[in-house]
């Protein structure tokens, strides 16, 4: 009887800690630093996300930022996994699948919070109820190696990338690794029908499993054209100067949102608060600016040689109706595509 | 009554060494072999009904192996799983034994060399082959095919080499498979005098005729062996088909195992569908090899078979050379080229000049936490894994070969059975089994630590054996009667004879350790990861810069191995 008196007085105690403490308070920075550190899963190119972290721990605030990256898809995976087996490693998500954050957003395992400073973001940089907000974004593009393409070759609609002329000089990336692909495809099939993907894979294309690798592809010269690549990647390697170039097709451009979240079950959830608070303050956007990715952050600045986004036509998709469309882009990509 | 008593003790001490080895044998059985094996079949006979994020809720039935063999989608990773291991196992038993009659049996300059070379690529790791293979031989912008548009003057789009091809898959898989078939080949000769042969030669038949109709029938058991061998090696290969197959939109066995488990959906019921059958291939495969050895070839084995006589090939020695050092160039020199000069070059475009030229990416693998974190990471495993196996293979050795306790052949079985298991297929029995209560060891490297000292027992195993059965037990005898006791014995008389034997194991597990890829790919957790995952990571992020370096540094280090084991051990550790 005093044992469950007790164990009512505890269960109510801790919601009333709960409605007390409002959701979206910030994280308390002496306890982050008892907690030590912050463990972020983290699907940005490994370079740019070690920054990210390196330009964190910088800042020396007695807590540090341990990183974990991998494609969206298996972080997702990995998560799920390591939930199953009881393993609460990580505190924030961040990948470029949105329909992977809505499904998780419905089994309730993300907190409620809004990063500082987001309040100011356009608001196709929020997520619905609150629980996650877009912390970069960058368009899915298709784009060709300057050396082996050139004038009236060089194609201007979606359409032309189809033209048998490309057969097996086209590399494509695989939706069902890569989270940005998924969500291309699904919005390229939207507008052009499912013959889209059956005159793509009658090309016979090279198939890699993430939408970066298919620009190395070009910048090897292995492949003339890519039907999809992330257009921070090609960015990134044109500055290096590498011969590689971006389309902008008539159509326009499936834009890709990466969205952020912490987690209920983080282990160092005042950590996680701050560094989220960090990742979108102006100085941390500005990296990821720099590298050539969209953000929501309305003060910072675009590197020369960046497509500004407003010239940018953009294709919109709405998380829901991509993770609808997800299994059966996957599925006929498998059948299609035979891997 | 003092006597009795010391004899009801040493009895009892006897029973208890005799209980203690019986217990420590069913616990190892149970977590390396039995509790994976058990959840593997569970999870194949399990049908999802309803999945959740966590919770799977389903019954039992056989729905998955009707899915895996009746879709189409999953019929042809099969179907071409077995196509290529049969052309693997055919081309690298022609290949192999063809090498290892010219080093044995003909006078072929620096067979050495061969031999060195057989043995460097023998540990080189597969996946930095495909790699390298891919830079070499892209159908467009490959080395070589450049250099065949140089020569023959074709047009841009024309090609020699593609690599992204089943035969270009075989052949990759079959460059690291030959060595492999060579060494059995050439044990398999060595053990043959050439008494046969000098008759043959002495009854007029030329060099070739000898071959083809008194040599080959002496070898054909071994041969057999390098065959089973050779496709067992093909059908359970993770890494060369996931980097060359899958860009040419074909899945394997292994590749398609691991899509399962990386789906959305649940399908670790369908992987492990999938790897049963595997298994039970693979088991064939032992069986009949074990069968074939088992002949031990003909009566011409014997004590005096030391004496070999070289066949001359005459002015066909340098051609013979030309064409034993080919397979090795292709997988040992140009890959090594290919890598070493892909770690070092800023941008692809730039091509190799001397302002292309940077060691960022080696600088960005040791400074980078979470790649510098996956070096240590298999280091540490390979160290533990060396360490207990040696160790266990060692213990378990010792007590088969002096019979010390009732059923030491159970504790022999144990330590030899994982031969048959694919490391994929390991992986996922393991994962099925130690991802849920009562003990997790998902996401610690406990659980690729048990992955690798299972794969890597039976080597050991087998080398302590072979190094114990050259010591006879009339030392220890003899130290018996002077009055130590067996554990004196032990220390004193049997480990300094047997240290070789040991350093032999624990080198032998090392080495495969640090390359482990298989098992791995399913078993990492983002606090675990090695150096081959991370490898992969990056080779399907596109970057050959930083998976060449972490190559050359992979390389390096087995390189550095192997030399200490020359110096410690020899030219012939590796015979066994």
């Amino acid at each position: 009887m005093i044992k469950r008196v007790l164990g009512i007085a505890l269960k109510s105690g801790v919601l009333l800690g709960l409605a007390t403490s409002p959701a979206w308070a910030g994280g308390d920075l002496a306890m982050a630093k008892k907690e030590g550190k912050v463990v972020w899963y983290s699907s940005i190119s490994l370079p740019i996300a070690q920054q990210m972290c390196n330009a964190f721990n910088d800042k020396k605030m007695g807590f540090e930022c341990v990183l974990h990256r991998s494609g969206s898809g298996k972080l997702y995976k990995r998560w799920v996994q390591e939930a199953k087996s009881k393993i609460f490693e990580a505190d924030i998500l961040h990948t470029s699948n949105a329909g992977h954050f809505l499904t998780l957003q419905k089994q309730g395992v993300f907190i409620k919070y809004a990063p500082e400073g987001t309040e100011k973001f356009p608001a196709a940089f929020k997520g619905e109820g609150g629980y996650w907000t877009v912390l970069r974004s960058f368009a899915y593009v298709p784009a060709y190696n300057t050396t082996k393409v050139k004038g009236g070759d060089i194609p201007t609609s979606w359409l032309d990338l189809l033209d048998p002329k490309w057969q097996g000089k086209i590399v494509n990336a695989h939706p069902s690794y890569s989270g940005s692909v998924s969500v291309g495809m699904s919005m390229l099939v939207k507008k052009f029908g499912w013959e889209f993907m059956d005159k793509l894979s009658a090309l016979k294309p090279r198939v890699v499993q993430s939408a970066v690798d298919t620009t190395t592809y070009l910048v090897r010269g292995e492949s003339d054209v890519t039907s999809g690549t992330a257009s921070y990647t090609l960015f990134n390697a044109i500055k290096k100067g590498e011969k590689v170039k971006m389309l902008l097709p008539k159509e326009g451009v499936p834009f890709i949102i990466s969205p952020q979240a912490i987690f209920k079950s983080a282990p160092h959830p005042n950590a996680a608060k701050i560094f989220a608070d960090w990742t979108f303050s102006k100085e941390a956007q500005q990296i990821l600016t720099n590298r050539g990715l969209y953000v929501g952050h309305p003060g910072v600045k675009y590197p020369e040689g960046q497509v500004p986004l407003n010239k940018l036509k953009l294709m919109t998709m709405s998380p829901a109706e991509a993770t609808k469309m997800r299994k059966k882009i996957r599925t006929t990509f498998r059948k299609k595509f035979g891997v | 009554m003092e006597l009795i008593l010391t004899r009801t003790l040493a009895r009892a001490r006897a029973l208890d060494a005799t209980a203690m080895v019986w217990v420590i044998t069913a616990v190892l059985l149970l977590i390396l072999i039995v509790g994976p094996t058990f959840f593997l079949i569970k999870e194949s006979i399990f049908v999802p009904d309803e999945v959740g994020l966590i919770e799977v809720t389903g019954h039992y039935g056989f729905a998955n192996f009707i899915e895996v063999f009746t879709n189409d989608l999953y019929v042809s990773p099969i179907f071409w799983t077995v196509i290529v291991s049969v052309s693997v196992g055919i081309s690298s038993v022609v290949v192999g034994a063809l090498m290892a009659w010219a080093v044995a049996r003909t006078d072929i300059p620096f067979p050495g060399m061969i031999r060195t070379g057989a043995l460097l690529s023998f540990v080189t790791p597969p996946f930095l082959g495909a790699s390298a293979w891919v830079i070499l031989a892209g159908p467009r912008e490959g080395w070589l095919n450049h250099v065949y548009r140089w020569v023959t003057g074709a047009g841009p789009d024309s090609y020699m080499f593609d690599i992204f091809t089943i035969p270009g898959l075989i052949f990759v898989m079959g460059l690291y498979v030959v060595p492999l078939v060579f060494i059995v080949a050439l044990s398999g000769l060595n053990n043959i005098s050439s008494d046969l042969e000098d008759a043959s030669n002495i009854a007029g038949a030329g060099t070739l005729s000898t071959m083809v109709s008194v040599t080959l029938p002496l070898v054909l058991p071994a041969l057999f062996a390098g065959l089973i061998l050779a496709s067992l090696e093909a059908m359970i290969i993770f890494s060369t088909p996931a980097m060359l197959a899958i860009p040419a939109g074909q899945h394997v066995m292994t590749t398609q195992i691991r899509a399962f488990m990386q789906s959305d959906d649940y399908q670790v019921g369908l992987a492990a569908a999938f790897a049963l059958p595997m298994l039970i291939a693979a088991i064939g495969l032992i069986w009949m090899r074990r069968k074939a050895l088992g002949r031990r070839g003909y009566a011409t084995i014997g004590g005096k078979g030391a004496r070999r006589r070289p066949q001359k090939l005459g002015s066909y020695r340098w051609l013979a050379f030309a064409l034993c050092i080919a397979p090795l160039g292709c997988s040992l020199l140009l890959p090594a080229a290919a890598l070493g000069m892909t770690s070092l070059m800023k941008t692809y475009t730039g091509g190799v000049q001397l302002s292309n030229l940077t060691l960022d990416h080696y600088y960005f693998i040791f400074t980078n936490d979470s790649v510098s974190g996956s070096i240590w990471n298999t280091l540490l495993l390979g160290a533990m894994a060396a360490t207990a196996g040696t160790l266990l293979a060692g213990l378990i050795a010792y007590i088969s070969q002096r019979r010390l306790v009732r059923g030491h052949q159970f504790m022999a079985f144990l330590a030899t059975v994982p031969i048959a298991i694919p490391g994929i297929v390991l992986a996922i029995g393991l994962f099925a089994a130690y991802t849920r209560e009562p003990v997790v060891l998902y996401g610690t490297l406990w659980i690729l630590f048990i992955a690798y000292l299972t794969k890597y027992l039976p080597i050991a195993f087998q080398t302590s054996n072979a190094a114990l059965m050259s010591i006879h037990p009339e030392l220890e005898e003899s130290a018996r009667i002077l009055g130590a006791n067996r554990l004196a014995v032990f220390a004193q008389i049997t480990v300094p004879l047997f240290k070789a034997g040991l350093i032999a194991s624990w080198i032998l597990i090392f080495m495969p350790s640090i390359r482990e890829l298989s098992s791995s790919v399913l078993l990492w957790t983002t606090k675990t990861k090695v150096v081959s995952v991370v490898i992969l990571d990056f080779y399907e992020e596109g970057r050959l810069d930083i998976v060449s370096a972490l190559g050359v540094m992979l390389m390096v280090i087995t390189l550095f191995v192997v030399i200490i084991a020359y110096r410690i051990l020899g030219r012939d550790f590796m015979r066994t």
